[in-house]
């Protein structure tokens, strides 16, 4: 089964998407922000990470750096929710090595639709 | 984007969304808390970057759960708000005083918005001249906009335009009908769109497909979702219209190891070209929003909004469990059942053989402390710190001291004092009620205080500590105190029996009675008729006490002392007859047996006791409950001396039977209110033991 790390500051985004992909057969493991997350990646493998962008101690996009600086993530798809979509705030999920990005409010079925797209 | 989905769409793909409503709603009260006390203490001449970042944060987030629950005039305000707070925190705009005002009056516009939508009642929010301040306030306007005329609707293209740098009126929106019993019926909504000039154009998604009986069309308009809900409103249900932002929804990035294959024609979400991940089949990539590959780094904001401080609170959340206060009152329930099987067995292992009974009574021993632990244990589920009744005064008495035009410091001590929820709760009001009355009537106004030699700037004290089984709370001023004489004068006028010879805490209580007030005159924050009276009378109902201190000039301390808990007390139970009577051990003085001749009576029916040169009323409870008597031998030869409000008086009692913790067992929503009771519970031999309530019984002994 395909493990996905759900990223997000936010307890009723998290509930909201954890339950999403579970219900659509992922398994999922939730980090409350970038620090958490970036702990939680050094001690076990995930196919996919899905991450918050604004988030207290580290956020989406520096989350994402760190993630690429370990070989181990280096061709895990990381995608990005963001309520900026900016094409600045794309640029920079572009430069820290972001796979793309998805825009907050979503469906939960475009969220799926999306994750779809990457994990096969 | 400040479009979301309409209210009513929470049925999402399947996924009832309401069910993560619960928590929402409690992130988004904390978020809102955590911003109104952030924007309190905000230095305005030297605000904190991270600070800043912060309370935009806590906007931030608030809306976009918002908007991903559909609760868009949430979702609107929010937005707003988020954008004044974001050119805060680049520095593009400085923060002013009038910004915080208009900040901090929309979080209460977003609490009340939040309140209505979770069914606590309260009608709808206007909102339109808090978006006009914060619009105005974006733009580079000094002050808010005076009160302008709901003429201005919410999201106007104008109000829109005025935003410098925003983007113009012109959005691509992804319009999703359904399900419709019949998906032709869509088709009269591209009719009709079409048929008004200038509304924009639309076009069918996903080739016009019904998959799952929604149709999708790709809607550019400069409208907004009000009126577009409106004009689609003529042909299909409003609850089966749901418009989302379609422009830049997602993307991937072509090249990005994992991005997929194929592209998607709605660009909700997106690919990076390249980019680790992402879909290694470039195809198109979508027209809005995707960044190619090498886009000059033109983000020259990018750096602040990668590089956050790594300084903030470490995430207490994820050490912490919600759970809902029926599932803790039931676990309080059934531990009160235990206490009460463990009384019993207690009780009932007396009657067995003395060799039988030695062997049970270690473990019966364990069994208490066990019991005793696992109750304090669960007690302490429901504890939560005096901190969240401070936070609200901070906020009020800013407002307070700004309409009375008085300087007024708030000093909190022991905010991390731990209370009963249900206590917390029923506490605020009494409390809310005694820091306004400071600050109305204990702080004197800056040029009084200077001429008094005191400083400009009044302060307000709040101190909370524990003190053996109760919380004592205590509201502090430096202001100008009660004057004795002025206390009395008042009395007299209003008839009450007064001398000169009362104590000062009993001169100083008087502001306790009804209808009482020193004030002068009566201002728009205090003296509406609801006084010091409602607030004893409230703090009584739960069990507590509430004294004054005061020295005129000086100021006034107001102590209010609270049980723990409403569910667990020491109780002395006394017996009477063959009845059982449980008094609350907090009130008890001290018992004896009484003398002939001590007893004495006054006045034909009333009866006294000296006690140490004291002389106290007697209560017969055995004539107060009219106890049926079988045994005409037995006379009540025991006095327990009991103290509450200020008063005490003797009970005259049989015996007594002994202390025990008691499972108060609320009896008004059970059964009925009866006098002088408060409460009920169940003793160790399965017998009902009814809890006296010593104030309602001393006030009797005064009539």
């Amino acid at each position: 089964m395909h493990s996905i790390l759900a990223v997000d500051d936010s307890a009723s985004m998290r509930q909201m998407v954890s339950f999403t992909l579970k219900n659509a057969g992922f398994n999922v493991v939730e980090a409350v922000d970038g620090q958490d997350a970036f702990e939680k990646a050094n001690s076990r493998d995930f196919n996919l990470v899905l991450t918050d962008q604004n988030m207290p101690r580290m956020d989406g996009i520096s989350l994402t750096k760190k993630l690429r600086e370990n070989p181990k993530f280096k061709s895990t798809p990381i995608l990005i929710l963001t309520t900026e979509s900016s094409d600045q705030m794309k640029q920079a999920g572009r430069a820290a090595g972001a796979t793309g990005w998805l825009v907050k409010p979503f469906d939960p079925a475009k969220l799926v639709e999306v994750i779809g797209k990457v994990i096969r | 984007m400040g479009e979301t989905t309409n209210d009513g769409g929470h049925l999402s793909a399947g996924i009832d969304l309401s069910q993560f409503y619960q928590v929402f709603f409690e992130e988004a009260g904390e978020n809102l808390e955590t911003m109104e006390q952030m924007l309190l203490n905000l230095d305005i001449d030297n605000a904190d970057d991270e600070e800043l970042n912060a309370i935009f944060r806590c906007a931030h987030s608030v809306k976009g759960g918002a908007a991903t629950f559909g609760f868009s005039d949430v979702a609107e305000l929010t937005h707003q708000m988020e954008t004044l707070l974001d050119k805060l925190r680049r520095h593009e705009l400085a923060p002013t005083a009038p910004m915080v005002d208009v900040l901090l009056s929309s979080g209460d516009a977003l609490k009340a918005q939040l309140a209505r939508h979770q069914g606590n009642g309260g009608g709808a929010v206007d909102t339109t001249e808090l978006l006009t301040a914060i619009r105005a306030l974006v733009a580079g306007g000094g002050a808010p906009a005076p009160a302008k005329p709901a003429s201005a609707p919410a999201a106007s293209p104008e109000a829109a335009a005025a935003t410098p740098g925003a983007p113009t009126g012109v959005r691509e929106l992804e319009l999703t009908v359904g399900p419709l019993p019949d998906v032709s019926a869509a088709d009269n909504l591209v009719d009709l769109f079409k048929e008004i000039t200038n509304l924009g154009t639309i076009e069918p998604l996903d080739a016009g497909r019904d998959a799952d009986g929604m149709r999708r069309f790709k809607v550019i308009t400069t409208s907004t979702d009000n009126d577009l809900i409106d004009l689609f409103g003529f042909h299909v249900a409003r609850e089966h219209i749901r418009l989302a932002p379609l422009s830049a929804g997602y993307g991937f990035h072509q090249g990005a190891p994992g991005a997929p294959e194929e592209v998607a024609v709605d660009a909700s979400y997106g690919f990076f070209d390249n980019a680790p991940g992402a879909p290694t089949d470039g195809l198109p990539v979508p027209t809005h929003g995707a960044v190619a590959a090498d886009a000059p780094p033109a983000a020259p904001k990018a750096a602040a909004l990668a590089a956050r401080p790594e300084k903030a609170a470490a995430a207490a959340e994820s050490s912490t469990l919600r759970v809902s206060v029926d599932k803790v009152d039931q676990l309080i329930n059934l531990v009160g059942e235990l206490v009460i099987t463990q009384a019993m067995l207690a009780q009932n292992s007396k009657d067995v053989d003395t060799a039988l009974q030695q062997k049970l009574a270690s473990g019966l021993a364990d069994l208490e402390r066990n019991t005793r632990d696992l109750q304090e244990a669960v007690m302490g589920i429901r504890m939560i710190p005096m901190s969240l009744v401070f936070n609200r005064f901070p906020r009020m008495l800013r407002d307070l001291a700004g309409k009375l035009g008085k300087k007024v410091e708030l000093v909190q001590v022991g905010e991390a004092t731990e209370l009963d929820k249900g206590l917390v709760e029923k506490i605020t009001d009494p409390l809310t009620h005694l820091v306004r009355n400071s600050c109305d009537h204990g702080i004197e106004m800056p040029a009084e205080r200077l001429a008094n030699g005191k400083s400009e700037s009044g302060t307000i004290t709040l101190i909370a500590s524990h003190q053996g089984g109760s919380i004592v709370i205590e509201v502090r001023d430096d202001g100008k105190g009660l004057n004795r004489g002025k206390l009395l004068n008042k009395a007299r006028e209003r008839g009450l029996d007064v001398s000169d010879a009362m104590s000062d805490s009993e001169v100083y209580s008087l502001i306790f009675a009804p209808g009482f007030s020193t004030a002068d005159q009566v201002t728009d924050v205090s003296g509406r008729g609801v006084g010091m009276d409602v607030v004893k009378k409230n703090i009584t109902a739960l069990g507590g006490t509430v004294e004054i201190d005061s020295a005129e000039g000086y100021g006034m301390t107001v102590r209010v002392r609270l049980p723990l808990t409403l569910a667990i007390m020491d109780g002395m139970s006394v017996g009477v007859g063959d009845e059982c009577y449980i008094l609350p051990l907090s009130s008890v003085i001290e018992s004896f047996q009484v003398q002939p001749g001590m007893i004495k009576t006054i006045g034909g029916s009333g009866r006294v006791v000296e006690v140490r040169n004291e002389y106290m009323p007697v209560i017969d409870l055995e004539r107060v409950f009219n106890v049926p008597r079988f045994d005409f031998e037995h006379v009540s030869n025991i006095m327990v001396v009991v103290e509450a409000e200020g008063g005490r008086v003797a009970m005259l009692v049989h015996e007594l039977l002994g202390q025990q913790q008691v499972v108060v067992k609320n009896l008004e929503s059970n059964y009925r209110r009866v006098d002088d009771v408060s409460g009920a519970t169940i003793m160790g031999d399965g017998r009902v033991a009814l809890i006296l309530d010593v104030g309602s019984l001393i006030r009797r002994s005064r009539h």
